[in-house]
């Protein structure tokens, strides 16, 4: 018999899964039938634009999006670009939140712009704007899983950043330009999604010869791969969410009531079960994290001594949370009650000696 | 000085167990922040001096 602190394999908690199992079966044969230019006017082409055709009219039926709206992009940093930049105008102010991600503080540091504090909850107070006027709505962070309020009130162009959404959820009525990080649904990396609602209000910030988005350079085996593990992973999601609000809900009771001391990101009712950031009082991320790995647990820190650029995370910073100590957990459906509680109890022991 | 993340935290909270009042001397980027997290966890007051320097308080004020 075991005890509560035996290893259950290695359970991996990071923000990065493997391809989806279905898209896993597939990948292969995408490349084999789908390696082609698909604008191009032979055989292999004509089979290469119907695959793609087919994965993109599949992610917008997943995605809430008409099928005509969206491009895939090779890189997600070319996303925000043509997100953001797409819609500035010469006297438009750039609005973004204080936990938006760093390719929005770089635009911001290009533009006219101004930022948003966040309260204690991690939610902004978005202003009217004038209708020039550009907002980068964070719609879920990524680090804490913190939904946003809804943008209504916002008169001018609104681009949604939903590099963390993987669920179908209802883009606000206001979107102008929105996009997807096709990790996120366990798809294949270096694939973004790109929606443009109105090619009337956007104008392509990249050196281009054709207005329109035709020169986007993707793969075509990898849209089709993440249109497969988009639909896998909504049904799976869809089956497991309560299951999943349950072990967050579980893990933050564990954290307040065995070990105490401990700085939750946001509350649970506004947040995405699967995301999970806390931190930790007088314990030190690196030493934690190291020793989860050596008990069999990957997890992610945003804490500064577990980074490269000796920084804290902004996110933890902007939200006056605790910054150092900081464990981040995405919850997934291979971790068992077994797992988790496994986790939970190698975790008390490594904090309980830290803080001796 | 020159001590990282949660060095600087740790031995404040140290130092205020024997004393009301403890000036902190941190250049670690990270302990602003902390301190303003630390301060609303464990109920206790700050003021900020100059850039490194923060005088900490032992309680609320009222």
């Amino acid at each position: 018999m075991g005890s509560v602190t035996e290893n259950f394999g290695n359970a991996n908690f990071q923000s990065e899964s493997p391809l989806h199992a279905s898209a896993q079966e597939f990948l292969l044969d995408a490349f084999l039938q789908g390696w082609a230019n698909p604008s191009k006017g032979s055989f292999a082409s004509k089979k290469a634009a119907i695959m793609l055709d087919q994965a993109k009219e599949q992610i917008a039926s997943h995605l809430g999006v008409r099928v005509e709206q969206i491009h895939p992009v090779s890189n997600i940093q070319s996303g925000y670009a043509l997100g953001v930049q797409g819609l500035m105008g010469l006297d438009s102010t750039l609005f973004y939140s204080a936990v938006d991600r760093s390719e929005i503080y770089a635009l911001a540091k290009e533009n006219r712009s101004e930022r948003i504090p966040v309260s204690l909850a991690g939610l902004a107070d978005y202003p009217q704007g004038e209708p020039n006027d550009v907002l980068s709505w964070q719609w879920v962070n990524g680090e804490t899983g913190v939904l946003a309020g809804n943008p209504g009130n916002f008169q001018g162009k609104t681009f949604v950043d939903a590099t963390a959404v993987s669920t179908l959820r209802q883009l606000p009525e206001n979107w102008s330009t929105a996009l997807w990080d096709s990790i996120t649904w366990q798809g294949p990396a270096s694939l973004a999604i790109f929606a443009l609602k109105d090619s009337s209000i956007w104008s392509n910030p990249f050196p281009h010869t054709s207005p329109g988005l035709e020169e986007l350079s993707f793969s075509v085996p990898l849209t089709v791969a993440s249109a497969i593990a988009l639909e896998a992973h909504q049904s799976d999601y869809t089956a497991a969410e309560n299951l999943m609000r349950s072990k967050n809900e579980g893990i933050r009771k564990f954290l307040a009531t065995e070990i105490g001391d401990v700085d939750i990101a946001g509350n649970l009712d506004s947040t995405l079960p699967h995301l999970l950031s806390f931190s930790i009082l007088y314990a030190d991320a690196k030493i934690v994290q190291d020793e989860l790995e050596a008990a069999g647990f990957a997890v992610d820190s945003g804490s500064a001594c577990s980074s490269a650029n000796m920084e804290p995370s902004h996110v933890l910073a902007a939200m006056g949370l605790l910054t150092h100590g900081n464990v981040r957990m995405t919850i997934r459906l291979e971790h068992t009650d077994q797992i988790i509680d496994s986790f939970l109890s190698h975790l008390k022991r490594i904090v309980d000696v830290l803080r001796r | 000085m020159g001590l990282l993340c949660p060095i600087p935290i740790i031995r404040l909270a140290q130092a205020l167990r024997e004393n009301d009042q403890v000036l902190l001397l941190s250049d670690d980027p990270a302990t602003f922040s902390d301190l303003q997290a630390w301060a609303r966890m464990t109920e206790n007051t700050y003021k900020q001096l100059s850039g490194s320097e923060f005088l900490v308080t032992k309680g609320v004020d009222n």
